[in-house]
């Protein structure tokens, strides 16, 4: 009778016979293709034993386009055009690995001004898709005050960018030997003057200052608080070997602690010029990712501070035939894009048109070590890496 | 016989013009030297700061773990492949004959520095079957899946090799050189109008030195006789036969 009164032995017999009625066997649920955290179109079949992920499989491909076999029909100038659309946040980084390296076939020296003006738009592309990040991140993780404070000042860097190359998101701005003179100003050596609108160098300097006060305000909101470090502190570690064997590349290999940056080790553009210090993280989880990203976005306007003080006077364009066409060979150039490492294996056969373009996109990377990732996780942490992963629908797909 | 990379054991003669990049391109022709030793290849090149090494079939495996092992190239940038082709049905055809083949390429970095290695192997287009990389780089198991279903290769030993992109029912292999872009079969590109030569740009030189800038006419036969250079050399460093690549 005692027994029996015993609430603790009661709760015992009870869970018993719910454990004999309800199995819990593995489910099989589909996230997305629409999801907002899959920042596109990405389905994920994630196989559960009730909270816990057992398995992840993402499907992706709804945003295929094709491009490789689009390049095979298009002339190299017509592919910068097209090459803008791959990873849209920062359309003008994708331009850079293509036109370095059919420069490179061609053996064309491109003059100093244009690459200078060539590594300030590439830096403020990298601004813009970082801001994006740290505003859109916390926003899945339930935090929506940042967003509203960091597309402010992202505006600012989108209309630096507008103003030089005509386009918010799509440029088209690089030229095979330099980059494109402004509107009315010709090609002409003459008039090269007229390449960076007036004002822009003040303007910039003032969106750097902007740039600079919001990342301290992104430091204050979110990197000190504490649900977000409940939400990603220790959370989908990604360890460095694990990392490189995956290919994951820029700010979330830096995250998992390897200092690899290509800014520092290729020669695309000339950042040798400048001091800047390449941002790494210690535990490789959802945290450092963040925190990795909001470093760059300080280095990134020290470099522009610095780029600014001397642009080289000169020419903007090398001068190059009138119609591209590319010595026979192949060649790799690489980049430091904000997503991390794109590059385009060029093989020509001497044509106007290449044989085979490859184009390697940091996001198809970077999402293919998540089935890894996620093994053991919680369902809320699917949101949590997907979000600190960074990617680009468009970017995977191609 | 066609000779898309240069097969030669010795450095490629570096042009005199180029002092600049004289000490990055040895540094490339280098560490492809080492790398080609790692994997017992014999064939290598190092033309426009790409570092490649031709290894055997047979080999593919072992070379590309000897070389992520022994050259640190620990970090897997991707794995792709080209379609080597005499008929065409997309882009500009090829001006010499080839050897009809599927050129698998894998390219491997350094986490450290900025070594890069490409490394290539054939596969005959009516054997396309080659080992899988997986076990070396988790990466390239995705890269495999896209080459699969791009080229119709198969990768031995691949655990899940089924559609990345594309869907179920799609029939064939696109990026084959053979397989047709439909929507420019049914309609031209209007585009296609700068691909095709126009009235002024027949002849491109001619048009350059008739040009009026004063400059442009000066520099413009400079240019051109670069890239004539440029080509001429390439055809001069190539040439060896494809058996030749181990």
């Amino acid at each position: 009778m005692s027994q029996t009164l015993d609430p603790r032995a009661a709760a015992h017999v009870s869970e018993v016979a719910v454990s004999v009625e309800l199995q819990t066997p593995g489910m099989t649920i589909n996230i997305g293709p629409q999801h907002p955290s899959t920042h596109g179109v990405l389905r994920l079949v994630a196989e559960l034993d009730g909270e816990r992920i057992v398995n992840v499989e993402p499907v992706i491909g709804y945003m295929h386009r094709g491009y490789e076999k689009l390049s095979e029909v298009r002339t190299y100038p017509q592919i910068t055009a097209l090459v803008n659309r791959i990873d849209w946040v920062s359309g003008f980084a994708n331009e850079i690995p293509l036109i370095v390296a059919v420069e490179r076939l061609m053996e064309i020296e491109v003059p100093e001004r244009a690459q200078s003006i060539r590594l300030i738009l590439t830096e403020l592309a990298r601004i813009s898709n970082h801001l994006v990040f740290l505003s859109s991140y916390p926003l899945e993780l339930g935090a929506s005050t940042p967003l509203m404070h960091a597309l402010r000042e992202r505006e600012h860097v989108l209309e630096l960018i507008e103003g030089v190359t005509g386009g918010r998101f799509h440029p088209n701005f690089n030229r095979i030997g330099g980059v494109k003179p402004a509107a009315g100003g010709g090609s002409t050596q003459k008039k090269v003057l007229q390449d960076l609108p007036k004002g822009f160098l003040a303007e910039t300097r003032l969106a750097m200052e902007k740039v600079m006060a919001i990342c301290d305000d992104l430091d204050s909101l979110v990197t000190g608080n504490e649900i977000f470090h409940a939400r990603t502190k220790g959370v989908a570690i990604v360890p460095p070997d694990l990392a490189l064997a995956y290919g994951v590349s820029g700010p979330n290999l830096r995250a998992s602690g390897v200092a690899f940056d290509l800014r520092k080790h290729e020669d695309y553009l000339p950042y040798d010029k400048y001091d800047f210090d390449v941002a790494i993280g210690e535990n490789g989880d959802c945290f450092d990712r963040f925190d990795v990203r909001l470093q760059e976005v300080r280095q990134a306007a020290r470099i522009i501070g610095q780029a600014i003080d001397d642009i080289p006077s000169g020419p903007l364009q090398a001068k190059v035939p009138r119609v591209i066409k590319v010595p026979k060979g192949e060649t790799y150039v690489r980049a430091e894009n904000p997503k991390g490492e794109m590059g385009y294996y060029i093989v020509s056969e001497g044509g106007r048109i290449p044989y085979r373009l490859k184009i390697r996109t940091p996001s198809f990377s970077n999402l293919s070590i998540l089935p890894w990732a996620l093994k053991g996780l919680l369902v809320p942490d699917i949101i949590a890496l997907l979000g600190s992963l960074d990617f680009v629908l468009g970017d995977v797909d191609r | 016989m066609r000779s898309g990379i240069s097969v030669t054991t010795n450095p490629p003669d570096e042009p005199e013009s180029a002092v600049d990049a004289g000490d990055s391109r040895s540094e490339v022709a280098e560490l492809a030297a080492r790398v080609a030793e790692l994997v017992g290849s014999e064939s290598w090149s190092a033309d426009f700061g790409n570092a490649k090494v031709r290894v055997d079939r047979s080999q593919w495996f072992e070379a590309v773990e000897a070389a992520r092992d022994g050259a640190d190239l620990a970090f897997f940038s991707f794995l792709s492949a080209i379609d080597w082709s005499n008929d065409v049905a997309v882009g500009e055809p090829l001006d010499e004959t080839v050897e009809e083949r599927y050129e698998i390429l894998v390219r491997l970095s350094s986490g450290r520095n900025n070594d890069s290695v490409t490394l290539s192997t054939d596969v005959p287009k009516n054997d396309a079957r080659i080992p899988t990389l997986v076990d070396l780089f988790g990466g390239a198991n995705w890269h495999e899946r896209e080459a699969a279903e791009m080229f119709g290769i198969e990768f031995e030993g691949h655990p899940n090799l089924n559609r990345l992109y594309l869907t179920d029912e799609f029939e064939g292999h696109p990026l084959r050189k053979t397989y047709p872009l439909v929507s420019r079969e049914i309609k031209p590109w209007p585009g296609m109008v700068d691909v095709e030569d126009m009235p002024s740009t027949e002849n491109p030189e001619a048009e350059q030195a008739g040009s009026s800038e004063d400059e442009a006419s000066n520099q413009q036969p400079a240019a051109s006789s670069e890239v004539e250079a440029g080509s001429g050399e390439r055809a001069a460093g190539s040439g060896s036969p494809e058996g030749d690549a181990q």
